[in-house]
Parts: C-alpha cells; sequence; structure tokens
C-alpha cells in the first residue's frame, strides 16, 4: 500500500469541491456584467480545474498541473491583451469616450510622518529576505523575492532613489545554470546527492528571487513611465 | 471499443517512453491532410477584402500590414501544426493540451484586427474556451484516475465504468467549448469576419479536425 487510505478517501470531496468551486465561478460570471471582473472570475473556474487535476494526486498528475497552470496563464494573457486591443481601438475610434469623472481617494492634502513608515518596510523586507534564504528552493525563492519587491515599492513610495541592479538578469542566467548542474549531478553521481539537492535549491532559490524581484523592478518602471 | 475498428489496421507505433503513438490509416490520414493544408496556408498569398462604401459609387479596400500578416501567418502555421499533432497523438491528455494550444492560437489569431466586432467575439471565444477548460482538463484527470492510464491504446481495451462515463461526458463537454461548436458556436461565428482569409480559414479548419478527432477518442474510451 503506497498512499494512505486518508488520502484516497479525499479523492471524492476534492473532486466536488473543484466542481463546485467551477459552478459557482460561472455563476458569478453569468451575474455579473463588467468584462473585466468577468475575465477575473473565469481565473476562479481555472483555479477549479487545477482542483480537479491535483485531485488524483499522483506523480502523474503533478506533471499535468504545471502544463494545466501554463495552459490557464496563457488564455488569461491572450484574452486580456484582446481586451486591451479592443479598448485601444475603440478610444482611436471615440477619444473622449473615456474621459471619465474619476475622484482620488484622499480629496484633501494628506501626509503622515511616523517613524514606523520609514523602518517597518526595511525590516520587513530583511525578515523576508532572511527567511527565504533559510527556506531555500522554490518557496523559499518566492518569499525573499516578495522581499525585494516591498523594499523597492516602499522605497519608491517614499520618493527616494532605488538601487538599480543591472546585473540581475545574470545571476538569474547563472542560477539556472547552478541547478542544472544539480541536476545532471543527481543523475550523474548519485552518490553526491547532498550537494547536488543543494545546488539545484540554491539556485532555484536565487533564480525565483531574482525572478520576482525584476517584477518589482518592472512595476518601478511603469510607476516611472506614468 | 477497438482502435483497429475504428481506424484501419494498425500500420505501427511510436514509442516515446511511455507516450506511445499510434498509426492507423485513419490518423495517418487526418495528419497528412492537416499538414498539406498548413503547408498550403504558409505558402498561399493572403486576400484582400472589397468592401462597398455606403451612400457613395465607391469601393474601399480592407488591408492588412505587412508585419501583422507575418504574425497572423506565424500563429497559423503553428496552429496547423497542433492541430495535426492532435490528430496523430495517442495519450489522452496530450489532446487535450493540443486543443488547449488550438483554443489560445485561435485568439492569437485575430488579436490585432481593427474590426471591434471581431475582438468582441475573440473575447466571448477566449472566456469561454478558460471556461470550458474546467471539464476537458478535469475530464481527463478523472479518466486518469478511475483507470490508471491515459494512453488510448489502453483505454481502449478496458471497460467503461461510470467515472470513465462521467470524465468522457466532462470530456465532450469541455471539447464542444473550447472548439467552439454547437451549442457556443455563437461565440465563435464573428470571428471570421475578417481581412486576411487563408489565416482566418485555420481556426476553422482546426477545429472541425478536432471534433472528427475527439468523436474517434470518445469512442475508444467509452466502448
Amino acid at each position: 500500500m503506497f498512499v494512505p487510505q486518508a488520502f484516497i478517501s479525499m479523492y471524492l470531496p476534492a473532486i466536488y469541491a473543484g466542481l463546485i468551486v467551477g459552478f459557482i465561478g460561472t455563476m458569478a460570471i453569468a451575474i455579473n456584467r463588467r468584462e473585466l471582473h468577468i475575465l477575473i472570475l473565469t481565473d476562479i473556474v481555472g483555479l477549479a480545474m487545477i482542483f480537479v487535476v491535483s485531485a488524483v494526486g499522483t506523480d502523474l498528475a503533478e506533471a499535468l498541473i504545471l502544463p494545466g497552470l501554463v495552459v490557464e496563464l496563457a488564455e488569461t494573457l491572450a484574452i486580456s491583451e484582446i481586451l486591451i486591443t479592443r479598448e485601444m481601438r475603440k478610444i482611436e475610434q471615440d477619444p473622449r469616450a473615456n474621459l471619465a469623472k474619476s475622484s482620488s481617494i484622499f480629496p484633501q492634502a494628506f501626509s503622515l510622518d511616523m517613524e514606523i513608515m520609514t523602518t517597518a518596510p526595511n525590516f520587513i523586507a530583511l525578515v523576508l529576505i532572511g527567511y527565504g534564504i533559510f527556506l531555500t528552493g522554490f518557496t523559499g525563492g518566492a518569499v525573499a523575492g516578495g522581499g525585494i519587491v516591498l523594499y523597492a515599492l516602499s522605497k519608491k513610495a517614499r520618493g527616494l532613489p532605488v538601487l538599480m541592479l543591472d546585473g540581475i538578469a545574470g545571476v538569474s542566467g547563472i542560477a539556472w545554470c547552478l541547478w542544472i548542474i544539480g541536476f545532471l549531478l543527481f543523475f550523474v553521481a548519485p552518490q553526491y546527492w547532498l550537494l547536488s539537492l543543494f545546488l539545484a535549491a540554491c539556485g532555484l532559490l536565487l533564480k525565483v528571487a531574482s525572478k520576482v524581484g525584476l517584477i518589482g523592478l518592472l512595476m518601478r518602471e511603469d510607476i516611472d513611465n506614468e | 471499443m477497438d482502435f483497429v475498428t475504428l481506424g484501419g489496421n494498425l500500420l505501427g507505433t511510436i514509442r516515446l517512453g511511455d507516450i506511445v503513438l499510434y498509426l492507423t490509416p485513419f490518423s495517418l490520414f487526418l495528419f497528412a491532410v492537416l499538414l498539406g493544408f498548413t503547408v498550403l496556408i504558409g505558402l498561399s498569398k493572403p486576400e484582400t477584402q472589397v468592401e462597398a462604401t455606403m451612400h457613395y459609387l465607391n469601393n474601399t479596400e480592407v488591408k492588412v500590414g505587412q508585419k501583422e500578416l507575418k504574425q497572423r501567418r506565424f500563429l497559423a502555421v503553428i496552429c496547423g501544426i497542433a492541430s495535426a499533432g492532435a490528430m496523430i497523438t495517442g495519450d489522452l491528455f496530450n489532446f487535450t493540451l493540443f486543443m488547449a494550444l488550438v483554443g489560445i492560437l485561435n485568439i492569437g489569431i485575430v488579436s490585432a484586427v481593427k474590426q471591434t466586432s471581431v475582438l468582441d467575439s475573440a473575447f466571448n471565444y477566449g472566456l469561454i474556451a478558460m471556461m470550458c477548460s474546467l471539464p476537458l482538463f478535469g475530464g481527463a484527470a478523472i479518466i486518469l484516475a478511475a483507470t490508471g492510464t491515459l494512453s488510448l491504446a489502453v483505454l481502449s481495451q478496458m471497460p467503461a465504468s461510470p467515472m470513465v462515463v462521467l470524465g468522457a461526458v466532462l470530456m465532450l463537454l469541455g471539447i464542444l467549448g473550447e472548439s467552439g461548436v454547437a451549442p457556443f458556436f455563437a461565440s465563435k461565428a464573428e470571428m471570421f469576419r475578417t481581412a486576411g482569409s487563408p489565416y482566418i480559414v485555420i481556426i476553422h479548419l482546426s477545429s472541425l479536425f478536432i471534433i472528427v478527432r475527439a468523436v474517434e477518442i470518445l469512442l475508444l474510451v467509452l466502448w
């Protein structure tokens, strides 16, 4: 018996949960009328698909979740691209249609001068990066990358210059090589499994952290353009 | 049902690890026809639409830019290859992946057109395709959980249990939505009404061929 009985008995509830979530998502889509909301709600139906696929719970299912996620992501990107193109065409045809009346969240001048606003983001970012390095692997990379993003965003929000790391893409590439070498070593020389495990884990940490950090930098550039 | 009864004599198998492609005259014919169409579409020149102008006596040409045409041709060729892959694959999940890829490429082909009605239709089709990925992939996963395999050659030898029937029904629903036929055709009908014909035609062609292949796969799994 390779799979404990507890996990096998969870299969049907998981499938029902996935189908119910999908049903709720489609109901919400039917009720909603705004297109952007519909697009976001369809992602819930996509997540329900991941539910149903992952309910199988074997190695093969794990290999199926990844293409499922990629397809989901690609479809979301394609549809949002369509939405953007269509809105651009509409604005081209009638440039004044988009001039909606908007108001700010803070109608009056609003200033906060508290010490915690300047020190806490740095501390939280440091803790996140430290914890991410401790975790290693994919999760650690995501946590550390979140710390980097938080640091960049909080500095940007205060109007301070952000340290620009041009070499981040290079770090990402080297980390990728570490990961590949670790994997190769795993198959070529299994007796060094600990070394290859750490190579792969640290490579993945750097890779994911630099990727998430890059997202933060890209966001910063977008803010600059505005 | 055995695939020999459906597709004619077994001409051979290609083993790629645990993914086994089987070659029957039926699948080979579909594969070859689709590849031929893809080559034709890749080589042919695009048409130019001529529209009558309202209230005047002249015509206007609907032109598509060179760059956009190149991108459209590339996506159309990839779409043809993906549908050809769906014709010959011997793996249930690969079929669903090819299907989803064809859906994304269909949206991509019309993503840069100028008519807002076409973009509206593409948006609606994309939403339906995304929602139908739940029954499509979910059905394949349920069949995997019920039988322990995704190989069509093995699945065709197994008797269908109620869970397999549920999975197959879900898959049918997913295929209908993803290829935009019968109950969902309203979303896809407007997508063809734009210039650049041979590249647009692959949208129609791929869903036609995939439906034919899906019928074979569902028969294999259910009987």
